[in-house]
Order: C-alpha cells, then sequence, then structure tokens
C-alpha cells in the first residue's frame, strides 16, 4: 500500500492497517514473551495444564542454575562467537569484492555467475550433510570451531554476495568516472569511494550473517562432539533423556539470544536502509 | 574567483585534442561515426546536439572513460586509444557533480593529489588556493549534502582545477541547475578559461549556453558532427536544415517550395507571397527547396505578406509575435513589449539577404 493511498483512504483503511499490524506484531512478539515467562517459571507450573502464571511461581532460580552451571553455556556462547565473527568477517571481505565485480566490472556473463552463486543455496542442507560430513571426518576436522566456521562461511557468502550486488548495482557510475579520473584504479576506487558509502549495506550483510551463523543447529549437531559445541547445541542439551527441564532452557535460550538482540538494535538504521537500499536499486 | 594556478605555455602549433575518424559502437548500435574535430591549444570547444546524438560518449572517449571503436584520438599530437583516463592528464566536470558523499568538500577537491601520492602539506595547501579561488574556504569542512547546488559545482570545478590538467572536460556540469545560477556559473566557468587558458571540451544540449560559452562549437547529429564552427558560423551559416533548426530561440521557420524564377530572380512561392532568394545560393528553377527565416529578419511593415497576428509572447527586452498567412506562419522579434494583439492584420517583410535555402532532399545549405 502507497503511502498517498494510507494517507487519503478513510479511518476504515486506517483501522484495519492497525489492526493488521497489532495482529503482526502480536505473532511476531508472543513467542520472545512466552521465551522470557518459561524462564522466570517453575518447572511444575510451567508444566501444569493449563500453565500456572500467578506470581508466586515466578523464580529465577532457572538463571541461578544456568549461569551457576556456566562452564557450558559460556564455552558455547565463546563458540558461537568465534564461528559467527569469522564466518561473518571472511564473507564480508570477499562478498564485498566479487559482489562488487559481478555488479560493476565488465565480468562476461555476471547475471548467471550471479545466479550460480544463489543456486548453491538451494540444495537441502541434508543433501550435502553427509558428503560433508564423510570429508570433514576423513580430515579430522570434526569437533573443531574453524571448521564450524568455514561450514558457514560457504552458507553466508552467497547472500552476502546477492545482498551487496543488489546495492553496488544501484550506485551512480559517475562515481567511479570521477574516481578513474582523479587517478584511482579499481581496487582504490573500491576501497576508498565504494566501501565507505556501502556501511549501511555492509552492516545489514553483517548482521544477517551473523545471525545465520549464531543461530545454525543442524551442521553444529553433525560436526561437533564436545569441545567446539554452539549455543544451540548448548540449549538443547537441557532436553535430556528422561527429562526437559524447560525453565532452564528457556533461561539458557534467552542468555543466548542477548548478542542477537544487542546487535539488532546497534545496526538497527544500518540493517534497514541497507535492506532498503538493495532492494530499491538492485 | 583571485588566484590562477600557474601553467606552462602549451605547444600551439599542435591541436591540444585531436580526433580521427573516431567511431564508436555499443553491440549493434553505433553511437559515433566518423567523427572530426581538431581542437586548437587554450581553445574552449562545446559539443552541442541532443540527447543521445553522441555527444558524451565522444567526451568520454576523449576521457578515457570509453574506447573508441576505431579511429584515433590525440592529445597534443600523442596517440592515447589505449591509455588510461589518469595518463591522459585530463579533468572532467561530472553532469551530476560525482563528488565523493561521505568525504568532505577539501577531501573531494584533495582526493585526486592523494591519489598521486602528492604530500599532504601540499595537498592542504592547494586545496586552501583553490578553495579560495571558488569561494568554498567556509564550507571545506562540510559534506557534499551539507552545499547548495551551486557550491556543489564549484566543488566539482575545484576537484578539476586542483590537479592544474592539460585539458578541462565537461559534461553537461550545469544542467541540474536551476536559470539564474545556471547563467552564473556559465559566466565563470568562462572568465575561468580566459584566466587559465586551459583548452577546454565542453558538452551540452543548450545551444543558448554553446553560443555564449564557446569559442567554436560542434553540432552533432545522430553520431556525427554536422558543423564545426564559431558561434556566427554556426547561426548565420548554418551547414545543414539540422544545424539552422537546432540553433536559435525561437526556432528558425522552414517552409517548403520549388523555385521559380520572376524578373529575372530566383523566388520561392508560399501562398499568396512570394519570397525572393539569395542569389548566391544558385538554385535553378524548378529545385525543390526549404527556405528558412529566423525571426529577427521578419520585418513588420514590409511588402513580401500580408499576415494575421496569431500569438504575442511577451519575454522581457523583446516580444516574440507568430503571424499566420495563406503560406503558413513565421515567428517576429520585436523589441522591448509590442502593443500587437491577436487578429491583427499586419504586413511583413523578409530581405533576400536573410534567407537561408535548404536543398530539400539532401538538407544542405544551398
Amino acid at each position: 500500500m502507497s503511502y498517498a493511498l494510507y494517507r487519503h483512504g478513510g479511518p476504515g483503511l486506517r483501522l484495519a492497517t492497525y489492526a493488521g499490524l497489532a495482529l503482526f506484531v502480536v505473532w511476531s512478539a508472543a513467542p520472545v514473551v512466552w521465551l522470557v515467562l518459561s524462564s522466570l517459571l517453575q518447572q511444575k507450573a510451567l508444566i501444569a495444564r493449563p500453565p500456572d502464571l500467578s506470581p508466586q511461581n515466578l523464580t529465577l532460580d532457572n538463571f541461578i542454575i544456568v549461569v551457576g552451571s556456566a562452564a557450558a553455556l559460556g564455552r558455547g556462547i565463546l563458540n558461537s562467537l568465534v564461528v559467527a565473527l569469522f564466518s561473518t568477517a571472511v564473507a564480508l571481505a570477499l562478498g564485498a569484492p566479487a559482489a562488487y565485480a559481478l555488479a560493476r566490472l565488465s565480468v562476461p556473463r555476471a547475471d548467471a555467475i550471479a545466479f550460480l552463486v544463489l543456486a548453491t543455496q538451494m540444495l537441502p542442507s541434508i543433501a550435502i550433510a553427509i558428503p560433508l560430513f564423510l570429508v570433514i571426518s576423513r580430515l579430522g576436522l570434526i569437533d573443531n570451531v574453524l571448521t564450524l566456521g568455514v561450514v558457514y562461511l560457504s552458507f553466508n557468502l552467497p547472500i552476502v554476495i546477492w545482498i551487496l550486488r543488489g546495492f553496488f548495482l544501484g550506485i551512480p557510475a559517475g562515481l567511479e568516472k570521477a574516481a578513474a579520473i582523479d587517478g584511482a584504479g579499481v581496487l582504490r576506487t573500491f576501497w576508498h569511494i565504494v566501501l565507505p558509502i556501502s556501511i549501511p549495506p555492509l552492516g545489514a550483510a553483517a548482521v544477517f550473517a551473523f545471525v545465520e551463523a549464531w543461530n545454525e543447529f543442524f551442521f553444529a549437531l553433525i560436526l561437533t562432539r564436545q569441545s567446539a559445541q554452539t549455543v544451540p547445541l548448548v540449549i538443547a542439551a537441557f532436553a535430556g533423556q528422561y527429562q526437559t527441564v524447560f525453565g532452564q532452557m528457556m533461561a539458557a535460550a534467552l542468555i543466548s539470544v542477548v548478542p542477537v538482540i544487542v546487535l539488532a538494535i546497534v545496526f538497527r538504521d544500518w540493517i534497514v536502509r541497507g535492506f532498503a537500499d538493495g532492494m530499491m536499486k538492485g | 574567483m583571485t588566484s590562477v594556478p600557474h601553467r606552462a605555455e602549451p605547444n600551439r602549433s599542435v591541436p591540444a585534442i585531436e580526433l580521427r575518424r573516431v567511431a564508436k559502437s555499443f553491440g549493434t548500435v553505433q553511437v559515433c561515426r566518423d567523427v572530426d574535430l581538431a581542437i586548437r591549444q587554450g581553445e574552449f570547444v562545446t559539443l552541442l546536439g541532443p540527447s543521445g546524438c553522441g555527444k558524451t560518449t565522444t567526451l568520454n572517449m576523449v576521457a578515457g572513460l570509453e574506447d573508441c571503436t576505431d579511429g584515433d584520438i590525440l592529445l597534443a599530437g600523442r596517440r592515447v586509444n589505449e591509455l588510461s583516463p589518469v595518463e591522459r592528464d585530463v579533468a572532467m566536470v561530472f553532469q551530476n557533480y560525482a563528488l565523493y558523499p561521505h568525504m568532505t568538500v577539501a577531501e573531494n577537491i584533495g582526493f585526486t593529489l592523494r591519489m598521486r601520492r602528492v604530500p599532504r602539506a601540499e595537498i592542504e595547501a592547494r586545496v586552501a588556493a583553490i578553495a579560495a579561488s571558488l569561494e568554498l574556504s567556509h564550507v571545506l569542512g562540510r559534506l557534499p549534502a551539507q552545499l547548495s547546488g551551486g557550491q556543489q559545482q564549484r566543488v566539482a570545478i575545484g576537484r578539476a582545477l586542483v590537479r592544474e590538467p592539460r585539458i578541462f572536460l565537461f559534461d553537461e556540469p550545469f544542467s541540474n541547475l536551476d536559470a539564474a545560477l545556471r547563467v552564473k556559473m556559465r559566466a565563470e566557468v568562462k572568465q575561468l578559461h580566459q584566466r587559465l587558458g586551459v583548452t577546454s571540451l565542453f558538452v551540452t544540449h543548450d545551444q543558448e549556453e554553446a553560443m555564449s560559452i564557446s569559442d567554436r562549437i560542434a553540432v552533432m547529429n545522430r553520431g556525427r558532427v554536422e558543423q564545426f564552427g564559431t558561434p556566427e558560423e554556426i547561426y548565420a551559416r548554418p551547414a545543414t536544415r539540422y544545424v539552422a533548426s537546432f540553433i536559435g530561440s525561437p526556432q528558425i521557420e522552414l517552409m517548403s517550395g520549388v523555385v521559380e524564377v520572376r524578373d529575372g530572380r530566383p523566388t520561392v512561392p508560399l501562398g499568396s507571397a512570394r519570397l525572393t532568394l539569395p542569389e548566391e545560393a544558385g538554385v535553378r528553377p524548378g529545385q525543390r527547396v526549404e527556405v528558412g527565416v529566423r525571426p529577427e529578419h521578419v520585418r513588420l511593415g514590409g511588402e513580401s505578406l500580408s499576415a494575421t497576428v496569431r500569438l504575442v509572447q511577451p519575454v522581457g527586452p523583446a516580444t516574440h509575435v507568430v503571424l499566420d498567412w495563406d503560406g503558413g506562419s513565421l515567428t517576429t522579434t520585436l523589441p522591448g513589449f509590442s502593443r500587437l494583439r491577436p487578429g491583427e492584420t499586419v504586413t511583413a517583410g523578409i530581405d533576400p539577404r536573410d534567407v537561408l535555402v535548404f536543398d530539400q532532399e539532401t538538407g544542405l545549405r544551398l
């Protein structure tokens, strides 16, 4: 709906818009609210039917226990940070020049190459899981944080290339021409002109890649054992063979999403501008 | 604008810019063909033409931003087809200014020196001098987005000036400015050229701009140079019908007819009127021609034709009056404000020496 239509629409349209937005907020926020609530409830209140939400059942015990047995969660968070930062940094370092080349340089069949890059993401995870596991285990690289980082890089790189390519396509050609006249070659144009004006999309791509790596579960499950376990695996470990400690699981989950939420809040403007630029100019 | 960068005296015997049968194609689309131009040292030349005529492509080829498909480009007598823009020692001002949005004015102007690894202290000194000459000293710390259109244009010019290049290239630099600022910037660029004497190649679609600023104008049409000459030559003696109709505002009136000889003089009947042609046109009886009359050459009160006033358009210093008669319509330009009213009947006269005659088939002036 265009802004003009929204402004000139009647009160009915405005009401419907607000109702739709409210529904969307509830839909998006409900799992988070439930996550917070469950992390603060005692186990018996949580598993009661219906759950007993009375205030006397609220407790911080779950957090105290999770933080008390901090070794596993702390290691998980550290591993997740290393994996996510590594795959994000390398995806940006490789993806930005690749995207620039595919967008602005005279690369033959650039569109086809860009499509092939994206096509690598169309395979279902399970199709590559077994060969990937076999290769990595024969190389003796199972349960290695950097192995996981490289695997995540292979997922993040195509996405980063696509986000940035959309933005680079929209950069006015005049800037590059001016840089060429001013004496900058391709690399210096990229470094001094293109990258500094691409900070919003770079930020958006970075947040996207970081969150993808932070939340990934499936490949972390099959490629790690103990020392390289990431946050999602640590959280899942609260579901034991005989008992699932929901409250502690939720408390651990809540602690683990804090970095991602902080990241999203800090880089909110970049994310919105970055994706909007990519969409409009791509 | 006060200070003048020092320049060595150029060798005036060699053209500063020479294009020899230059052609450019994008795939199957031929944008420029057989472009021949020789621009003298220190000359201000404008490539003039409508959108898509190949003028910007020609400029880009001179700059080294586009390769030419055929032909040779020489700068100061040296073939530069394979040289990069920086090796050609040209500076360019772009249509949309192309200022780097994340850099301050000082960084924008100094960027080209930074790329040439000029010492920081020298960069600062040269940027300060250029900024002072362009009245930009007070905005050196601002970003381009914080400047007015005119200031942005000055920064773009400053960026070109700071290098002290051999050649200035301008790609429709004023097209984004409002009318008043455009006229002001035009005067500033002309004064700048008069002071520095740097060879300049300027692209525009605005014929008035081209006339007012240029030593010579190359009128381009469909990738070719139709005429290359001084503003006076282009206006008074257009080589083709296209050039005649492109130059001049209001436009020249073009009327088709067949040559007849009356009283030993070549004429063209147009409705009940009969236009006498200049002897030197060399036309023959029965030849199909187009005659062109510029508004300032139509005199009210003459005896060539009787017409009705259709439209009176005062523009301040002059009034354009459109006249209808049974042979077509004509526009005349009268000084100041006219008291004529639509519907009035007037007579008009045209001096045969002022009539331009074109061959109807070839479009060439006879």
